[in-house]
């Protein structure tokens, strides 16, 4: 029986001479490299505006809140004139031209 | 007299002109185009390096498919780093690090799928040959890469290095990052596991 350590050297010896061509897979090799960077430039585009998807969704939710409770508040301002007018319609006059320049 | 040392000197200044002229652009300039968004120093980088990135990968790629990953991976991995890249030493040596980073992280891809899928599943079968005769038959990278997929990653790619590549500890140091004693104790290891293998195999 050989020794093993034997065998395990002549095996690492001739694998060692074998190198392996490679030759036919270079060919144009930077023009897949340059392709597939730009595929992943491009790729990072959408990938950064998913991530900020997030963001902006917040932004969208806060103007609608702001504008909703801008809304009531409008409303609220809007029956109080209204009632004042209604009572007291000289006043409204008197304020808008005091406000005059 | 005259004439006859101003004509080689014109010659031998002009031949130097030229030369200077047509001398390739060094690989830290090709390094500096690239960061300045010139893809075509880029594609000379790679065409200029690609042949020794493909020899290491194909010291761990079983298919084509797998030789073609690995090799793109290296560059899109130096493409993104390179930055980082300190010009205190050669190109060549930045991106022998950063191949045989991309070769053990294959190695350890590898390892999960295969953990996966049966052992037995592997193209390459010793049942009808010795170890010997497959040496003698030429067929050794074949034997190797067989036993090899036994080993653990960190396994696989220090005997490549030491044993297939013949680099010294201090080489596979810098290229892997791992200490002096790690590297020699995980070299031993490797070397007494792959016996193991091919004995069992031999009794079996």
């Amino acid at each position: 029986m050989p020794n093993p350590e034997e065998t395990l050297d002549r095996l690492l010896r001739a694998a060692r001479v074998q190198t392996p061509d490679t030759a036919r897979y270079e060919f144009a090799f930077e023009t897949r490299v340059l392709a597939r960077l730009r595929e992943e430039r491009g790729t990072s585009v959408f990938a950064w505006a998913w991530k900020l998807a997030p963001f902006f969704a917040a932004v969208v939710a806060a103007v609608g809140l702001w504008n909703r409770a801008t809304a009531e508040n409008l409303n609220v301002t809007a029956g109080l004139v209204a009632e004042a007018v209604r009572q007291h319609p000289e006043r409204l006059i008197l304020s808008l031209t005091a406000r005059e320049p | 007299m005259t004439a006859t040392l101003a004509l080689p000197l014109l010659l031998a200044s002009g031949k130097a002109a030229e030369m200077s002229e047509a001398a390739p652009p060094s690989d830290e300039e090709l390094v500096a185009g690239s960061l300045a968004g010139d893809d075509e120093s880029f594609a000379e980088l790679v065409r200029r390096h690609k042949r020794r990135v493909f020899g290491m990968a194909a010291r761990f790629a079983r298919n084509e498919h797998q030789l073609e990953d690995i090799a793109q991976e290296v560059f899109v991995r130096v493409f993104k780093n390179l930055k980082n890249f300190r010009h205190d030493a050669p190109f060549e040596h930045w991106l022998a690090r950063v191949s045989a980073s991309a070769c053990y992280d294959f190695l350890r891809r590898e390892r999960r799928h295969r953990d996966d899928a049966a052992l037995d599943a592997v193209e390459f079968e010793l049942s009808d040959a010795s170890v010997e005769n497959a040496i003698q038959a030429g067929r050794a990278r074949e034997v190797l890469a067989w036993a090899m997929r036994h080993l653990r990653p960190e396994e696989q790619l220090i005997l490549t290095l030491c044993e297939i590549e013949e680099r010294s500890v201090r080489e596979v140091m810098d290229l892997t990052g791992w200490s002096e004693s790690n590297v020699k104790v995980r070299a031993f290891r490797a070397r007494a596991a792959l016996k193991r293998i091919l004995e069992d195999h031999a009794e079996s």
